[in-house]
């Protein structure tokens, strides 16, 4: 560095003179000309005169250190290199033994040979005989850090987790140019519309955040709870702004699946009667009463329970019951109900009546919709039932009066 | 040390450094202003940019390789040591531009550093103002040296630890092709190098601190670490700020988003100056 490229200059320093310069250092001396770990040999100058040249200088050392990196590195690849020829040498055999055609024959083919050849019983797939091509079985390597001049290829290789903090600063940047466009959008008063358009884009209620597991996969660095936490609280400010659809596509890489139950019952879709007007049929449930309740739209709020209005329902609170899925939904004064109840009393009725319209409803909206009516518990059934009267006491739970003696 | 060295008496001499240093009776030409200030010494009285002076430089590097092309080199190099300003980076700043970056704001009287003092201008309205002449000798010094660094292909980190503008400094790294360290400081990073990146590492030439605090009000470690390692610092330091261990004080705001820009910026220019000059005297080795 010090004018002789990539030389760097080693210098004993004896204890007096780092006690005497600590506070003035690189003050007369170019700091390529210094060596960076200072090792301290002997006190006296004598030793600095018999310089012991056999130590390797950082340079050296940082060059020793990228040959031995190459030396793996090309170890690896031979490595992957034959166990890809033996696997392709096994495929052969094993098309041949399954009278497969041995060169169009795909993984999922190995697949299912090895599992007709060698069948397991065993739970996990983990432990079941397998057979891949090797740059899936062997642990993907962690590239050279530098090259051979010893500086770092990567610009936040300091922090330790370079790739974790490259992904924190891309995301800062890409809400950095929504903002700006927002601002943009905001002088020409076309916000608003992008807003709509952001529901549609951007499905966040069939899928969640990946993982802490497969975001240290992603980045392939030992990164901890907090980063972890850190970059959730990112994402969640990205995906707030208003105009975190237009890149739909970048956030989706960080979203997986949702493995949640409303998948399970599937939406029915709409069917259409004679009028052209459409509707759905559902039932409901709750203690002994049974309903059938049928959901109409295009109405005008119009409610029918067993031929009568809603003053089928003395008390509000039933009456209350039928209104809260309609809204929920906000569709109060857009549907019509009809619905034939029977058996329970007036409160098993009204929630039966409420569960199936519930579930007629869902035919009716968006699945987000539904599964924030799932959370609402609106198309749970209630499993509730009057609990068995034990012997030694009054009722399920009422004891008889206690007596000291 | 003003004395040319003929080149058989620079082979001669075995090492420069501190053994030199010693034979010169510990005599060492101190780089903190404050001190200087005290022996009537001013960094830019003398004109280059630093302290080193160009015969012993070329006298080491002509002891290091026997090689001719490697002592073409030097004598390229040190050419740039006998300019005043070799990469034209002291005319970037001007004291009306950082009066509207709004440098010269410190904080509060309270909040006052005492080794702090002697860059101050004044307070106002209890707030104190920073002397922008001094900033302006102390930031075109700090500029030229890196420049220097940049020019011999050195390592540059830049540090702070402030979370408002710390994409800024990222980015301004990264545009530049050099590294940034805006994260929480492990302590090891410098002195525990081998361990922690589980090979030899080569650590930075240069610091650069746009915070010399970090979230606790408290000097970065990465100050003491780089003073004990000797790796030469440049910060930025705020009224609130201790200035000791850098090497290269510029006392100036370093909370208002605006400054932090202002201070990237004129960086960013610094180093691509010194990295273009090196490319254009072919030093550059691919």
């Amino acid at each position: 560095m010090a004018g002789h490229m990539g030389r760097i200059r080693h210098v004993v320093l004896t204890n007096q003179t780092l006690l005497s310069n600590w506070r003035v250092i690189v003050s007369d001396v170019l700091p390529g000309q210094l060596h960076y770990t200072c090792t301290s040999q002997a006190d006296s100058p004598k030793s600095s005169k018999a310089f012991n040249k056999s130590t390797p200088t950082k340079a050296e050392k940082i060059s020793k250190a990228m040959k031995a990196y190459m030396e793996r590195a090309q170890a690896h690849d031979e490595m992957l290199k034959k166990e890809t020829a033996d696997y392709e040498i096994g495929k052969r055999h094993l098309a041949n033994i399954m009278g497969l055609d041995p060169d169009h024959m795909t993984d999922q083919d190995v697949k299912e040979s090895i599992r007709y050849l060698l069948p397991s019983g065993l739970y996990d797939p983990a432990s079941r005989p397998m057979m891949k091509p090797p740059q899936k079985v062997f642990p993907k390597r962690k590239d050279a850090q530098f090259g051979m001049d010893g500086r770092p290829f990567h610009a936040f290789f300091y922090t330790g987790k370079p790739q974790f903090y490259e992904l924190l600063y891309k995301i800062t940047w890409k809400l950095e140019a929504l903002k700006k466009e927002e601002d943009k959008l905001l002088q020409v008063g076309a916000l608003f519309h992008e807003i709509e358009e952001k529901a549609k884009k951007l499905p966040l209620h069939e899928n969640e955040w990946i993982s802490y597991d497969t975001l240290k996969a992603m980045v392939m660095e030992e990164i901890s709870q907090q980063d972890y936490g850190q970059f959730l609280k990112l994402m969640t400010r990205f995906i707030e702004h208003p105009l975190a659809h237009k890149e739909a596509k970048y956030i989706m890489k960080f979203r997986q699946r949702l493995n949640r139950q409303s998948f399970g019952d599937k939406i029915k879709p709409l069917k259409t009667d004679k009028d052209g007007r459409s509707f759905m049929t559902a039932e409901g449930h709750r203690k002994s009463a049974v309903a059938a309740v049928t959901v109409r739209g295009h109405g005008s709020g119009q409610v029918t329970i067993n031929g009568l209005d809603l003053e089928y329902f003395t008390l509000n609170m039933h009456r209350e019951q039928i209104m809260f899925p309609i809204q929920f939904v906000n569709m109060l004064g857009d549907i019509d109900i009809e619905s034939q109840v029977s058996g329970g009393g007036p409160s098993s009725q009204a929630g039966a009546i409420r569960l199936g319209l519930a579930r007629a409803l869902t035919s009716f909206v968006s699945p987000d919709i539904v599964e924030k009516m799932r959370l609402a518990g609106l198309l749970t059934r209630d499993p509730r039932r009057k609990e068995r009267k034990k012997p030694g006491q009054a009722k399920a739970r009422k004891k008889f009066t206690w007596k000291k003696r | 040390m003003s004395a040319p060295l003929s080149k058989s008496r620079a082979l001669a001499c075995r090492f420069f450094s501190f053994r030199t240093v010693l034979k010169n009776n510990g005599r060492v030409t101190v780089s903190c202003p404050v001190a200087m200030k005290a022996r009537g010494h001013n960094s830019s009285q003398k004109g280059y940019s630093s302290s080193t002076s160009p015969t012993s430089q070329k006298a080491a590097a002509a002891e290091a390789s026997p090689l001719s092309e490697d002592v073409a080199d030097v004598d390229v190099a040190a050419k740039s040591l006998q300019h005043h300003d070799y990469f034209g980076v002291r005319d970037l700043v001007t004291v009306r531009d950082m009066f509207k970056a709004r440098v010269h704001f410190g904080h509060k009287e309270g909040l006052r550093d005492p080794y702090m003092a002697p860059y101050l201008f004044g307070n106002r309205l209890g707030i104190d103002i920073i002397d922008l002449d001094q900033t302006l000798t102390l930031f075109q010094d700090a500029l030229n040296f890196t420049a220097h660094i940049a020019y011999r292909g050195g390592i540059i980190l830049f540090l702070s630890r402030h979370r408002q503008t710390m994409p800024w400094v990222e980015r301004t790294a990264l545009e530049v092709n050099e590294y940034s360290h805006c994260r929480f400081w492990k302590g090891g990073t410098f002195t525990n190098a081998t361990i922690q990146f589980g090979t030899v590492t080569r650590l930075p030439d240069l610091c650069i601190f746009l915070h010399t605090q970090n979230n606790a009000f408290l000097p970065h470690a990465a100050i003491t670490d780089s003073a004990k390692l000797l790796i030469p610092t440049v910060g930025i330091v705020d009224s609130n700020c201790d200035p000791r261990l850098i090497t290269y004080p510029i006392p100036g705001n370093d909370d208002t988003p605006v400054t932090v820009q202002y201070y990237c910026n004129l960086f960013k220019k610094a180093i691509l100056a010194g990295k273009k000059k090196r490319r254009l005297d072919g030093l550059e080795q691919d």
